[in-house]
């Protein structure tokens, strides 16, 4: 995080992801598996193989390049309790530079990525594309400073809903800190579009130990308001309900086919795109299986 | 250890404050910002559980400050340091009794008053105190010392102690009330701390104004000594008195015809002011004068011509009689024969005699009368004894001279003006010295004096540097002499030449002086200076060595008697007679009045001191301005219990002892510590909160 720029941050962890995905044992996992279909009335007649049609009399369609390119939305929540950051480093740089590392990755496994950031309204919308230029202006959209207060994650999952037709990848990251059964509604949205859906959490050490020393005021940095705590005596309560919260969310993206990541801004962001990949990975099998099946 | 207000230590409650600030956890003005209070609910502020105890050092620190500050305040001390206080409570006291003998106390009934309360002081006596019993007046005496209470039965002490003051009544002299006040006081310095008691002395007298107390000023007072001042006063005070200013001597009226002058003097108090002066033992009307003098002044007024007899002069119309007569007896002038040995003519202008004649002026103390023996048979035997002083003239014949030799021998001195050359002859023989001579000395202009010896008799009244200037008398002619020649020769004076100008050279007991010049004026200006009359007055006075006598004494003086014959006796007043030994100095002079020495003709009058009429009562606030240790008011009208006695001796041990300074320092340097200590640790703990933040 010592590097101010974002493009660049983005690129020195993708170059070493790949540097270090040469030497990992998933090395090509991530090239997409081109398959044959069988040719259904409907099917454009452009995509069937002939030459298979030649040899064996059966009809399939292949598949084309372009059409397994991912159309993926970077949904980046720039509220300000993602500038909450007990360790040097706020969820929300954290939060831009992995919106950042993806889009850069898709940028380069020629996928189109679109950008939304948000807080309580939509601040940036960039659709998905792929072309020169569009990888920077979707940098500068990210490094816009915040001015939201609270977060409302309802509004921009129902707006991206309106706005992709096509179904692709929404990547939603946030920190999630809203009531967990306002989040059901619009991510139901979502995947009825029957878009994929990853959720990725960013969380700070410190809204998981609540691991404060002295008791103090704490101001809550998006209403302002500010309550005295003693951190020695609120921790188990404070536990208690942090986890119901994350368990809550874990069973709402769980009933909704929802894969969900949590992050913390300690974590390497090589390891929370590893984790991505690996979740894609996981899904993207599960996906065939459903299809086999 | 006690404390002198243990209600302070009350204070120590307050350690309470510290121990509960250190149990609440501290409540942090900084506000720490958090992502969302959602799970969160207010904790309020709460008393730790003391295994919790933050910063036991500091809470320790903090205690004691609070501790140490409660004692200091509470005033402690110990009691064990007290030495011999214990006893003294019930050890008894020391108790001087001074009764004023003075002359005012004659007044009205002062002193049966005094006697009554000095009774009064006797009986309350116990026997574990001791007494002594002292009178003063001028001087102080002792009635019934310390020693001689403590040898007489208890039962005993204070009847034989009244019955000595009986006996006493007050005298003529004056009131040296601080004399008296330190005596006591020296007689109760306590021997040692062991028997430390509560000392006290009880001044009867009527605290006159008159009362000397000028050695009190800045006077160490012993420790543990109060003064009680138990007054008697008079019903009246108006008083008026008279006292005889005596003339200086210098006076040059004859004493025959010199008015007599009186000081009147009338109290403050006084409502009248005209007051009659008579002389006693007359009836004459002329022998009387009214004397006006408004209330507290004095005025001077001309006593009317004393009648044949009369000796003293009485005031009346005033209250107090004890003051009212002064007696006068104006000295008889001495005549002082003066012997001149010399051809001079009396009315020789140029001659030494006629200047020697008028040197001595008549004064009311002296008449000097010069007799010229010009012929030249010796001296006759009473004249020679008579005469107090010799001047050798020009051209002595023998026997003169050697009547002047004896003169000399008896103790007188010879006067050798050398008047020529030739009459270094005559001294020579007068010294019996022949190989002695003079010459003529060789003079330019003028000589001077020069080299005076100031510290002799002679010249002892030029010693001040207004009268040492000899440098106007100039000397045109002189002879010179060696000096060193005559034995015991000692050099009064030399010119500016060097060579001896007056020289005096003993002969006998007496001695001979040699004038290297002469008073003519032919000679020198020195009959023409001012330094003349008192110089030939010096040697007159050296030679008569008759000692001083003044016009008059007060009650207590002591009078220079004369120096022969051996024994003499002193007739008082009242009647009595005192045999006094020649040449000491009488001090029987306890009355006044007119006082007879026998053999002779010699009186001498003795006055009541003018500072004794001055009866006002002194202020008590004059005594606490001289820090008399007086007590005060409130311990006089209540004594003090034995609760408070114990507490102003715990007062003053802790006084002594000032524990509390020690624990308020003590204080000051724990909360020194703590500030350190708390500076210390919240700073370590603002870095560890900036490095997790």
């Amino acid at each position: 995080m010592s590097i101010r720029n974002l493009e660049l941050r983005a690129r020195t962890v993708v170059e070493g992801f790949w540097h270090g995905l040469h030497r990992s044992p998933y090395h090509g996992f991530s090239v997409e598996f081109s398959e044959y279909r069988p040719y259904a009335p409907g099917d454009d007649p452009r995509y069937l193989d002939w030459k298979l049609v030649g040899r064996t009399d059966r009809y399939f369609i292949k598949k084309f390049e372009d059409e397994t390119n991912l159309r993926a939305y970077l949904l980046t929540d720039t509220s300000r309790s993602m500038s909450f950051g007990s360790r040097g480093v706020t969820k929300l740089d954290y939060a831009r530079t992995l919106a950042a590392t993806l889009a850069y990755f898709l940028a380069q496994q020629g996928d189109a990525t679109g950008l939304l950031t948000f807080d309580e309204t939509v601040r940036e919308y960039l659709p998905a594309r792929h072309r020169p230029g569009h990888l920077r202006h979707l940098m500068l959209a990210l490094e816009r400073p915040a001015e939201g207060r609270s977060t409302d994650l309802a509004a921009p999952l129902r707006r991206v809903a309106e706005l992709v037709r096509k179904r692709g990848l929404v990547v939603l990251i946030s920190d999630l800190l809203a009531p967990a059964e306002a989040l059901a509604a619009p991510l139901a949205l979502l995947t009825a579009a029957r878009h994929e859906v990853i959720v990725l959490q960013v969380l700070d050490p410190a809204e998981l130990t609540f691991d404060f020393a002295d008791p103090a005021r704490f101001v809550d940095v998006e209403t302002g308001r500010d309550l005295f705590i003693d951190p020695a005596l609120a921790r188990k309560n404070y536990s208690a309900q942090f986890d119901a919260h994350l368990a809550a969310i874990r069973a709402t993206c769980q009933q909704l086919g929802i894969t969900h990541l949590q992050l913390t801004t300690t974590q390497p962001l090589e390891l929370a795109l590893f984790d991505f990949l690996k979740a894609r990975s996981a899904r993207g099998k599960l996906v065939r299986r459903r299809v086999a099946a | 250890m006690n404390f002198l207000a243990p209600l302070f230590a009350l204070g120590a409650l307050a350690v309470v404050g510290p121990i509960l600030f250190h149990l609440i956890r501290r409540t942090t003005k900084e506000q720490t910002p958090f992502s969302t209070l959602m799970f969160l609910q207010p904790t309020p502020p709460r008393v730790t559980r003391r295994s919790r105890l933050e910063n036991p050092w500091l809470l320790l620190l903090r205690c004691l400050a609070v501790a140490l500050l409660a004692l200091g305040f509470a005033r402690p001390f110990f009691k064990s340091e007290l030495p011999g206080a214990a006893k003294a409570v019930g050890a008894g006291r020391r108790v001087v009794i001074l009764v004023d003998a003075s002359a005012s106390m004659r007044r009205e009934e002062l002193w049966d008053e005094a006697r009554a309360k000095a009774d009064e002081v006797l009986r309350k006596t116990t026997p574990a105190d001791e007494v002594a019993l002292l009178a003063f007046d001028g001087t102080v005496r002792t009635l019934v010392s310390f020693d001689e209470w403590k040898t007489l039965p208890p039962d005993d002490r204070a009847p034989s102690a009244a019955q000595r003051l009986d006996a006493l009544a007050p005298g003529w002299a004056a009131t040296h009330l601080d004399a008296a006040l330190i005596h006591a006081a020296e007689l109760l310095e306590q021997p040692s701390k062991a028997e430390l008691k509560p000392a006290e002395i009880v001044v009867i007298s009527d605290l006159q104004e008159g009362a000397t107390l000028d050695a009190l000023q800045g006077y160490g007072w012993p420790k543990m000594v109060t003064v009680k001042l138990e007054p008697v006063r008079a019903q009246h005070a108006e008083n008026a008195s008279v006292s005889w200013v005596s003339e200086s001597d210098e006076s040059e009226t004859p004493s025959e015809d010199a008015p007599l002058r009186l000081r009147v003097t009338n109290a403050a108090e006084s409502k009248r002011e005209q007051f009659p002066v008579r002389w006693s033992q007359t009836t004459d009307a002329s022998a009387e004068v009214a004397a006006y003098v408004p209330a507290g002044q004095s005025r001077i007024v001309r006593a009317p011509k004393q009648p044949e007899r009369a000796t003293s002069l009485t005031l009346s119309g005033d209250d107090t009689a004890f003051d009212n007569t002064a007696f006068v007896l104006p000295p008889p002038p001495v005549k002082v024969p003066l012997l001149f040995i010399g051809e001079d003519a009396d009315d020789d202008t140029h001659a030494s005699l006629y200047y020697l004649r008028r040197a001595f002026p008549k004064t009311r103390r002296q008449s000097v009368e010069v007799s010229a023996h010009r012929a030249a048979t010796s001296v006759p035997a009473f004249q020679l004894q008579q005469a107090q002083l010799l001047v050798l003239g020009e051209n002595s014949a023998d026997a003169p001279l050697a009547s002047a030799r004896q003169f000399a021998r008896d103790g007188r001195i010879v006067i050798a003006p050398l008047t020529s050359g030739a009459s270094a002859q005559a001294v020579a023989r007068l010294l019996e010295m022949p190989q002695f001579s003079a010459t003529e000395a060789a003079v330019k202009d003028y000589a001077l004096l020069a080299q005076i010896d100031f510290q002799h008799p002679v010249f002892a009244a030029f010693a001040d540097p207004r009268f040492s200037d000899f440098t106007k008398i100039h000397f045109w002619k002189w002879r010179r002499f060696d000096a060193a020649a005559l034995p015991g020769a000692k050099i009064l004076a030399r010119f500016d030449s060097g060579d001896p100008a007056i020289v005096q050279v003993p002969l006998g007991k007496g001695s001979v002086v040699i004038f290297a010049s002469s008073w003519r004026p032919s000679d020198s200006q020195l009959a023409l200076s001012s330094k003349f009359v008192p110089l030939l007055q010096a040697l007159l006075d050296q030679s008569s060595n008759a000692p001083a006598q003044k016009a008059q004494y007060f009650v207590g003086d002591e009078v220079p008697l004369p120096a022969d014959p051996a024994e003499l006796q002193v007739r008082k007043p009242d009647g009595t007679e005192v045999v006094a030994a020649a040449g000491a100095k009488f001090a029987g002079t306890d009355q006044p009045g007119i006082y007879a020495v026998t053999p002779g003709t010699r009186r001498f009058v003795v006055n009541l001191a003018p500072d004794e009429s001055r009866t006002t009562p002194l202020p008590l606030a004059r005594f606490t301005a001289l820090g008399v240790p007086l007590p005060s008011a409130a311990t006089e009208a209540h004594p003090p219990s034995p609760e408070q006695l114990a507490q102003r001796q715990a007062a003053e041990l802790e006084g002594q002892q000032k524990l509390w300074r020690r624990l308020i320092i003590g204080a000051l340097g724990v909360l020194l510590l703590e500030t350190l200590i708390a500076g210390k640790l919240s700073r370590t703990v603002r870095s560890s909160t900036t490095a997790t933040a």
